[in-house]
C-alpha cells in the first residue's frame, strides 16, 4: 500500500479518472458574461459620440451582441496567450500601470514643499535681463532729434511722435522680445542707457525712437508667488516621476535580476 | 475537459499570488478616461500679464506633422510632438539630414496635427519587436536607408493603404497610444500668458477623383475624444462635422480648417454637397459652425486666387502649386481657390438663400519635419530627407544631368513655397482667448513674415490719425471676420492698417480686395488704398506708382531706404452700392525679397534656376468683412 501511495503516476491516473467521470455526470460548467447596465450605457454613449445620434433599441441590441462577441474573443485570446510577446500589448499594459502608479503621489503639496522645490530648481525660474520703457516713434531722425531737444529744455514731449501699431510703453521685455518687436539690433542699443530721461534717437526697422527707460530689471529669480502655478505643475510632474520610480523600486525588491553568463 | 484541467491549473497558480484588493483598485483607476476629465464647470481664469482689451497680434502654426504621421516618419522624422512644441518655443531640433533647425523669433501658439489615419503605425512597423513589423508590407521598415529608398517604400505602403487590405495594418491601439502622447504633449507645453499649445490632428480625406479634402481639427481645451475621426471612418467631411457636432455636445469643442484647396481639383469649394445636392441652409450652418477658417497658404502653395480666375489681379500669380496633392495631375482652378469660393458663397446666398463660404483666413506651414517652413532664407521644405537640400528640391542643378537638357530634379517640391503663418487678434495668449479669435474669424494669414494687419468697417469710424483709433473702431464698427448690414443711403467706411515685420522687408502697398454680386454676376476688383514712399493711388486704375524697390540677385540685398514701416488708410468704396451683397478683405504687400530657391542657389554658388521666380513679395491677407443689404 505504501508503495502504491508513493506512485505519482498512479495518483494522476486515479484523479484524472475521477474528473472524467465527474465531468460526464455534471452539466457543463460555463463561464459567465454579465452585461451590466453600466456596460450598456457605455456602449450607448460611445455610439452617440461616434455617430451623433442616440442608438435605437434594435441598434443597441446589435451593439450589445457585438460587444458580447468581442468579449468572448477577448477572453479566448487571453486564454490562448495572444497577449504574450506582443510589444504593443506589453507597452499598453506598462503605460496603464504607470499612470496608476503616478496617480498615487499623495495629497496636495504643502507650500513648504513648493518652496524647497523652487529653491532647488531656481535656475528654471530665473528671468533674463529685462527693460521697462516708454517710446516715441518718428519716421525721420530730424524730428526725433528736435523733440529730444525740447525734452532737454524741460518740455513734456509725451504726446509727440507718429501713431503706430507699436505700444507707447512696454514693461518687463527681454532682449529677445524687444528685437522681435523693433527688429534685431534694437535691444543692444538700450545697453548703457540711463533711466528716467528721454534718450535717443535709436534706430529700428520702423524709423527712429526716443526712449524713456523707467526700469532695468537685472537677471533675477522670479518671486515664488509670481510663478506658483508653474512651480506647482513642475512639482507635480516631479512627484509623478518619483511615485512611478518608488512603485518600480518596490516591485523590483521582489525580483532577483540575473544576467546571463555572469 | 482539457479546458477544465487548464483552468484548475491556472486557478491554482493565480490564487496563490493575486491580491484581490489591489486588482479591484487597479481596475477602477483604469476605468477613468485617460484623456482627462470633461470639466462641466469652468472657473474664469485670471488675466495674464499681456492682457490687452484692444487685442494683441499673436503668430502661430496650426499645421505640423511629427513622427506619428505615416509620411513624416518614413521620410526620416523622428521628432515627437513634445519636440515640436519645444521648437516652437524657441528650442533647437535636428533635421533628419543632420542640420539644426531653430526659429529666430519663437511662435506664440502652435498645434501639432498628425494624420489621424495610420496614426503612429509606420513608426511601429519600424519597431522590430512589434507584431505589426511582421506584416509583409512592413518589410524593410526597420532598416530604411536614403531618400530614394524611402520614397520607394513610401509609394509601396501608400499603394497598400489604398488597397482593400489596408485595414490589416490599421491598429487603433497604436493610434490611441500616439493620440494620448499628442494630448499630453500639448497640455504639458501649454503655458498661459506665454505660449499656447493646441491639441489637434489632420483629417486626410480624398474625393473620389483624387481631389484633396484635407482638414486640420483643432481643440479648444485640454481634452479630446478617445480617438480622432479619420478618413477610415468616412471620406465625407459632412460625417466629420456630424462627429464634431456630437462631440461638442459632450464638451469637446473643436473646429476644422481645410487646407490645400488649391490641390483639391475643385472639390474643396463645390457648389453641391458630397452627394450632389444643392447647398442649403442646413449645409451652410453646419459647415460654418465647424469650419469658420480656411488655410490660405502653406508649403504646398497659396490658395488666394489663380491667374485664370482673377485675370485683372496683377498679383494673382503668387506661389501657385498647379498639381493635385502629392501627384503630377493638374488641379482645376474652379472650386479650388478662396476668392472664388467667397464669390460663389454670395451667389449661392442670392440663389438659394444660404452662404456656406463665409470663412476667415489663416496661414500655416504643413511641415513634416516637426518644425516650421516659412522662412525664405532658412528654408527646410517639409518632407525630411526627400527635399532637404537645393538639389533634391530642384533649385540647384543635379551633379550629373539625368538626360540632355534635364539639369534639375523634376519633383513637385519645385512648386513648393516657404510659407504659412497664422495671425490672430486676441486679448491674451491663452487657449480660450486665441480660440475665441478663431471663432470670431479675427484672423489673418501671411506667407511667412510677421506683418500685423488690422481691418475695420462701420458707419462712424474715427480718423486714421486718431490717438484712440483702435478702441473707437471696436466701439463703432466691426473687425475682420464680421458682418455689416447695408442700409440704403448710407455708405460704410473702412480702416485698413498694416505694420511691417521688423525683421523682414519694408511694406510696398496696402490693398482692399472687393467681391460682389451685380445682376446675378460675381465681380471682383483690387484697390490699392495706401502706397509707400509718398506714392498716391491713381483714381482710375486704383494703383500705386511702382516704388522701384529691387533685389540684388548676387547676394539677396534689397534697395535701402524704400518702403514703409506702416501703411494705413481711411477708405470708402468708390463703386459702392448698398443693394449689393459684397465682401472686402485686405492684402498687404512687402517690397520684393529673394525666394527660397534663390537663397539655395546663392549658397550653392550657382545661378538661380531660370524657370523659377527669383524673388517674391511676402504678403498678408485679412479675413473678409461681409456687407449684406437689409432685406
Amino acid at each position: 500500500m505504501g508503495r502504491l501511495v508513493a506512485q505519482p503516476l498512479l495518483w494522476f491516473v486515479v484523479i484524472s479518472l475521477c474528473i472524467f467521470i465527474l465531468d460526464d455526470l455534471m452539466p457543463e460548467a460555463r463561464d459567465e458574461i454579465i452585461v451590466s447596465d453600466a456596460q450598456k450605457d457605455r456602449i450607448a454613449l460611445l455610439w452617440k459620440t461616434q455617430t451623433g445620434a442616440d442608438a435605437s433599441i434594435q441598434e443597441l441590441d446589435s451593439l450589445v451582441d457585438n460587444w458580447i462577441q468581442e468579449e468572448v474573443l477577448f477572453r479566448e485570446a487571453l486564454r490562448l496567450g495572444l497577449d504574450q510577446d506582443d510589444s504593443i500589448v506589453r507597452r499598453r499594459l506598462v503605460q496603464k500601470l504607470g499612470f496608476i502608479a503616478e496617480a498615487q503621489m499623495g495629497s496636495e503639496p504643502e507650500i513648504s514643499e513648493l518652496e524647497s522645490y523652487y529653491s532647488q530648481n531656481i535656475v528654471n525660474y530665473t528671468l533674463p535681463l529685462r527693460y521697462s520703457f516708454r517710446q516715441l516713434y518718428f519716421t525721420d531722425q530730424v524730428s526725433a532729434q528736435a523733440q529730444l531737444g525740447q525734452a532737454k529744455l524741460g518740455e513734456d514731449i509725451s504726446s509727440t511722435g507718429t501713431t503706430s501699431m507699436l505700444n507707447d510703453a512696454y514693461a518687463f521685455r527681454s532682449e529677445l522680445d524687444i528685437d522681435a518687436t523693433f527688429g534685431s539690433g534694437f535691444s543692444s542699443q538700450l545697453i548703457g542707457l540711463s533711466v528716467l530721461e528721454w534718450q535717443g534717437p535709436i534706430k529700428s526697422s520702423f524709423g527712429y525712437h526716443l526712449v524713456y527707460v523707467t526700469n532695468i530689471h537685472a537677471e533675477e529669480a522670479a518671486p515664488l508667488n509670481s510663478v506658483l502655478d508653474s512651480v506647482g505643475s513642475d512639482y507635480q510632474q516631479f512627484q509623478k516621476m518619483n511615485a512611478r520610480q518608488r512603485y518600480v523600486d518596490a516591485l523590483l525588491d521582489d525580483y532577483l535580476i540575473r544576467y546571463e553568463g555572469q | 475537459m482539457t479546458r477544465i484541467l487548464s483552468l484548475i491549473f491556472i486557478a491554482s497558480i493565480t490564487v496563490s499570488c493575486s491580491d484581490n484588493a489591489t486588482e479591484t483598485q487597479l481596475e477602477q483607476s483604469a476605468e477613468l478616461p485617460p484623456t482627462g476629465t470633461n470639466a462641466a464647470i469652468e472657473i474664469p481664469a485670471a488675466r495674464t500679464a499681456g492682457y490687452n482689451k484692444e487685442r494683441n497680434a499673436y503668430f502661430g502654426d496650426l499645421h505640423v506633422h511629427t513622427m506619428y504621421s505615416f509620411d513624416a516618419f518614413i521620410f526620416g522624422t523622428t521628432s515627437s510632438p513634445s519636440d515640436a512644441y519645444t521648437f516652437a518655443k524657441g528650442g533647437k531640433i535636428t533635421h533628419p539630414a543632420g542640420f539644426d533647425m531653430q526659429l529666430d523669433v519663437p511662435l506664440d501658439f502652435y498645434g501639432v496635427t498628425d494624420h489621424a489615419f495610420y496614426l503612429g503605425v509606420l513608426r511601429e512597423m519600424a519597431n522590430p519587436l512589434s507584431e505589426i513589423s511582421k506584416h509583409e508590407v512592413a518589410a524593410g521598415m526597420s532598416t530604411l536607408g536614403g531618400s530614394v529608398q524611402r520614397g520607394e517604400k513610401f509609394n509601396e505602403i501608400l499603394a497598400f493603404l489604398r488597397s482593400p487590405r489596408a485595414s490589416e495594418v490599421n491598429d487603433p491601439v497604436i493610434g490611441r497610444s500616439a493620440w494620448e502622447d499628442i494630448i499630453a504633449a500639448a497640455n504639458r507645453h501649454n503655458d498661459p500668458g506665454n505660449f499656447t499649445a493646441f491639441i489637434g490632428y489632420e483629417y486626410t480625406a480624398t474625393y473620389s477623383d483624387g481631389g484633396n479634402l484635407h482638414r486640420n481639427v483643432i481643440y479648444r481645451d485640454d481634452v479630446a475624444p478617445e480617438l480622432p475621426f479619420s478618413r477610415l471612418d468616412s471620406a465625407n467631411p459632412e460625417d466629420l462635422w456630424d462627429w464634431m457636432d456630437a462631440n461638442r455636445e459632450q464638451g469637446f469643442e473643436s473646429l476644422a480648417i481645410p487646407h490645400n484647396s488649391n490641390g483639391s481639383n475643385g472639390s474643396m469649394f463645390m457648389m453641391t454637397d458630397f452627394s450632389g445636392n444643392p447647398l442649403d441652409d442646413a449645409y451652410a450652418d453646419q459647415r460654418m459652425r465647424n469650419e469658420p477658417l480656411v488655410e490660405i497658404t502653406q508649403v504646398k502653395g497659396t490658395s488666394d486666387t489663380h491667374p485664370a480666375l482673377s485675370p485683372n489681379d496683377e498679383w494673382a500669380d503668387f506661389e501657385i502649386m498647379p498639381f493635385q496633392v502629392a501627384s503630377f495631375r493638374s488641379s482645376q482652378p474652379n472650386g479650388s481657390y478662396l476668392r472664388e469660393a467667397y464669390l460663389n458663397g454670395l451667389k449661392n446666398q442670392e440663389e438659394k438663400g444660404a452662404n456656406p463660404y463665409k470663412f476667415g483666413i489663416i496661414g500655416s506651414s504643413d511641415t513634416h519635419n516637426a518644425t516650421y517652413a516659412g522662412d525664405e532664407d532658412d528654408y527646410w521644405s517639409k518632407v525630411g530627407l526627400r527635399d532637404s537640400d537645393g538639389v533634391r528640391r530642384g533649385s540647384v542643378p543635379l551633379r550629373e544631368p539625368r538626360a540632355p537638357g534635364e539639369n534639375y530634379a523634376e519633383t513637385y517640391f519645385n512648386t513648393w513655397s516657404a510659407s504659412g503663418l497664422a495671425g490672430v487678434w486676441a486679448e491674451e495668449n491663452t487657449r480660450a482667448s486665441i480660440y475665441d479669435s478663431f471663432r470670431r474669424k479675427e484672423t489673418f494669414g501671411t506667407s511667412g513674415t510677421r506683418m500685423r494687419v488690422r481691418f475695420f468697417a462701420g458707419y462712424e469710424l474715427p480718423s486714421i490719425d486718431d490717438g484712440d483709433l483702435i478702441s473707437k473702431a471696436y466701439d463703432n464698427g466691426v473687425a475682420m471676420g464680421s458682418d455689416l448690414l447695408a442700409y440704403a443711403g448710407r455708405k460704410p467706411e473702412f480702416i485698413a492698417w498694416v505694420s511691417r515685420d521688423p525683421n523682414s522687408a519694408a511694406l510696398q502697398r496696402l490693398q482692399i480686395i472687393k467681391g460682389w454680386m451685380e445682376d446675378g454676376e460675381a465681380m471682383e476688383e483690387v484697390y490699392d488704398v495706401a502706397c509707400s514712399d509718398g506714392g498716391i493711388v491713381d483714381s482710375i486704375t486704383h494703383r500705386c506708382p511702382d516704388n522701384g524697390a529691387q533685389v540684388n540677385l548676387d547676394d539677396c540685398s534689397i534697395t535701402s531706404g524704400l518702403g514703409a514701416a506702416e501703411l494705413r488708410a481711411n477708405w470708402s468704396d468708390p463703386d459702392y452700392d448698398a443693394a449689393q451683397n459684397a465682401f472686402y478683405y485686405v492684402r498687404a504687400m512687402e517690397n520684393p525679397t529673394c525666394r527660397w530657391s534663390t537663397w539655395d542657389a546663392i549658397r550653392a554658388g550657382v545661378e538661380p534656376r531660370p524657370d523659377m521666380a527669383a524673388t517674391l513679395q511676402e504678403r498678408a491677407w485679412s479675413s473678409p468683412i461681409w456687407i449684406t443689404p437689409v432685406q
